[in-house]
């Protein structure tokens, strides 16, 4: 795709005078109801059996573990990723429905924390995917975890006023950003079986920075969707 | 990987299928990976793929200082981490040449030993959870908090307690905290009972658990296999016991073993050496106050520390087997080489590739948990 094309934000002012009365409810509703898949990519992952069993209770918050990508809404994301696990997390992610949130716990998250010197470890998860919220600490208490999961609850809530509970839409505004960075780590033949453009395309969150040299690249390599063959055979 | 790029296997004329377990998937035990070749739904061939924890500790740990290395150690086994910082320091003090006081030696015992306490209750209630009953689950989570709120209260630490250093220990103990302790015994006693009647003598579990993964005491032992999945192969051998160290020859415990190799009696091990850990922490509730003196030796400055010259191999019995770390010192104020023998390399990789082979879909996680891996350990 070429960089000169205008291409503009669908507007997202609604002209029905009620509109904000149905939006802030739906917004409501949404902060009330919350699946979370919890992808133990380390240590971080001992903190949320505490965190969702009685002792600390997680459910009293509408917050509930989901066992598949498809059907959750928070994505958690629990310490350290080393590369060959950052790989799974981004198919994780980009399988999840819209709207979709992600949480990073443990300091190592945020900067790489104790293994900021590792060879094997990616350091800002941010880089690669968008991140709502981050619980600092090595590792967060339970406490700290809950506390994370109520600021989200309040950002989704207040998303009409504050804008801070919408980082999902960032991935498809500024795609070439994030896969510039995943080509980076992976190689340039890095793709994923979600076709990303034609989704920021559905939402009408494609914006001049969704394409650039990285997309790109991609359509070089990247072949359509195409249904695939069963091979299994059966005894004749 | 595009669908169109993924080169499906191609079989013979058989209805043989592949699948894949993880590293996202509710029955497996942390970030690790499982391959399995079935046939309708027995388990053909088993394939461990693990490397998605992979921090390169090894070599993390030779660019650090000796001390810095101690805040590294316990996140090598997270739900186990005491027994990382013990061996360590032990190892360093092999090579110092010198000895930890008597009391932080019964104090590190106290620590190790709540800490097999806290990660067998965790274990039961992940046990259990694989076979569909989630009451123990939420039982071992909460009686597990217990002894981490003593954790917190004695080393600062809810998880990992950086507790030790080379020469002793950290701190010394609260005020009262022998009285809490035994106060936290009586309750886990007191629910021997109840984890007997809803876990251990339920028909769903032991129907489910009984001839599961059943390893024989010879695969066991060609496997390199360690810890309450030995013992529960009927071989008695427990490094406290055959190699002791710290004052565990001070003290009176048993060896539970079991005689069938199968889920079952892995638990069971487990249960039994949860009452003898209690059973030791008993003993150090008695004989700590007798023991007087400092909780550690003078050490030199820790930010200018060169550890002198040589190589150290020490061992310790951690809940999930054997741990022992090989530490080489050339004299410098980093360490030159440390390797890490966990026991969950052996467990988690080559002994359930071994036990999948034959056995049904529905139990492959049954299996993994009741071996009591530790993905991180695998890594490193």
């Amino acid at each position: 795709m070429k960089k000169e094309l205008k291409i503009k934000e669908k507007s997202t002012e609604r002209t029905n005078p009620l509109a904000r009365v149905f939006d802030d409810f739906i917004s409501f509703c949404q902060s009330k109801s919350l699946f979370m898949l919890h992808y133990c990519t380390g240590c971080g992952a001992i903190e949320l059996p505490p965190a969702m069993t009685s002792r600390f209770d997680m459910e009293r918050l509408g917050i509930q573990p989901m066992v598949t990508p498809r059907q959750a809404d928070i994505l958690l994301i629990t310490g350290y990723v080393s590369v060959k696990t950052l790989k799974r997390v981004i198919l994780t992610y980009e399988q999840m429905q819209s709207p979709k949130y992600v949480i990073g716990i443990c300091s190592c998250t945020v900067n790489g924390g104790m293994y900021w010197q590792s060879y094997a470890t990616a350091k800002k998860l941010n880089e690669y995917l968008p991140v709502d919220v981050y619980i600092a600490g090595c590792m967060p208490r339970p406490e700290a975890v809950i506390e994370g999961l109520q600021r989200l609850k309040n950002n989704i809530k207040n998303d009409r006023k504050e804008q801070k509970g919408s980082a999902w839409k960032d991935y498809f505004r500024r795609y070439d950003y994030y896969l510039g960075n995943q080509q980076h780590l992976f190689g340039d033949d890095w793709q994923t079986p979600t076709d990303i453009i034609a989704e920021a395309k559905l939402y009408g969150l494609e914006t001049e920075e969704t394409y650039g040299k990285h997309t790109d690249q991609l359509l070089k390599i990247q072949k359509p969707l195409l249904p695939q063959e069963m091979k299994v055979r059966m005894k004749p | 990987m595009r669908p169109e790029n993924y080169q499906a296997v191609q079989l013979g004329d058989s209805n043989e299928y592949e699948i894949f377990i993880g590293p996202n998937h509710p029955g497996i035990e942390g970030n690790y990976a499982f391959r399995l070749l079935l046939d309708g739904d027995t388990i053909v061939k088993g394939t461990a793929d693990a490397g998605y924890l992979h921090r390169g500790f090894e070599k993390l740990m030779e660019g650090r200082l000796w001390i810095q290395n101690l805040a590294l150690v316990p996140r090598i086994c997270v739900p186990d981490p005491a027994p990382m910082e013990v061996v360590y320091s032990m190892a360093v003090e092999e090579i110092m040449g010198i000895e930890a006081p008597r009391r932080a030696q019964w104090i590190r015992v106290m620590q190790l030993e709540l800490s097999r306490v806290a990660a067998h209750l965790f274990t039961f209630g992940g046990h259990a959870a694989t076979t569909g009953m989630y009451t123990p689950m939420f039982w071992g989570v909460a009686d597990r908090d217990l002894v981490l709120d003593l954790f917190e209260e004695f080393t600062g630490g809810r998880v990992y307690s950086i507790y030790n250093i080379p020469g002793g220990v950290r701190r010394e103990l609260p005020d009262g905290f022998l009285q809490k302790l035994s106060h936290l015994l009586d309750y886990l006693e007191s629910r021997q009972n109840d984890y007997d009647n809803l876990l251990f003598t339920n028909q769903v579990f032991v129907k489910r658990a009984k001839n599961t993964g059943t390893l024989s005491k010879k695969d066991a032992l060609e496997l390199g296999v360690t810890g309450p999945n030995l013992r529960a192969c009927g071989l008695e051998f427990d490094i406290r016991k055959n190699d002791p160290y710290l004052v565990y020859d001070e003290l009176d415990f048993e060896i539970p073993t079991q005689q069938h190799g199968d889920a079952y009696s892995r638990i069971l091990v487990r249960r039994d050496e949860l009452f003898q850990s209690i059973k030791i922490l008993r003993q150090v509730i008695e004989k700590l106050p007798s023991i007087d003196g400092p909780i550690r030796t003078t050490i030199p400055n820790p930010l200018s520390w060169n550890v002198k010259t040589g190589e150290a191999y020490a061992r310790v019995e951690s809940s999930k087997g054997e741990l022992a770390y090989y530490v080489v010192s050339n004299g410098k104020d980093k360490p030159y080489r440390v390797h890490v023998r966990g026991p969950s390399s052996m467990h988690a990789v080559q002994t359930l590739e071994h036990l999948a082979k034959g056995a049904r879909l529905e139990d492959v996680a049954q299996i993994m948990f009741s071996l009591d891996a530790c993905p991180p350990e695998v890594d490193r």
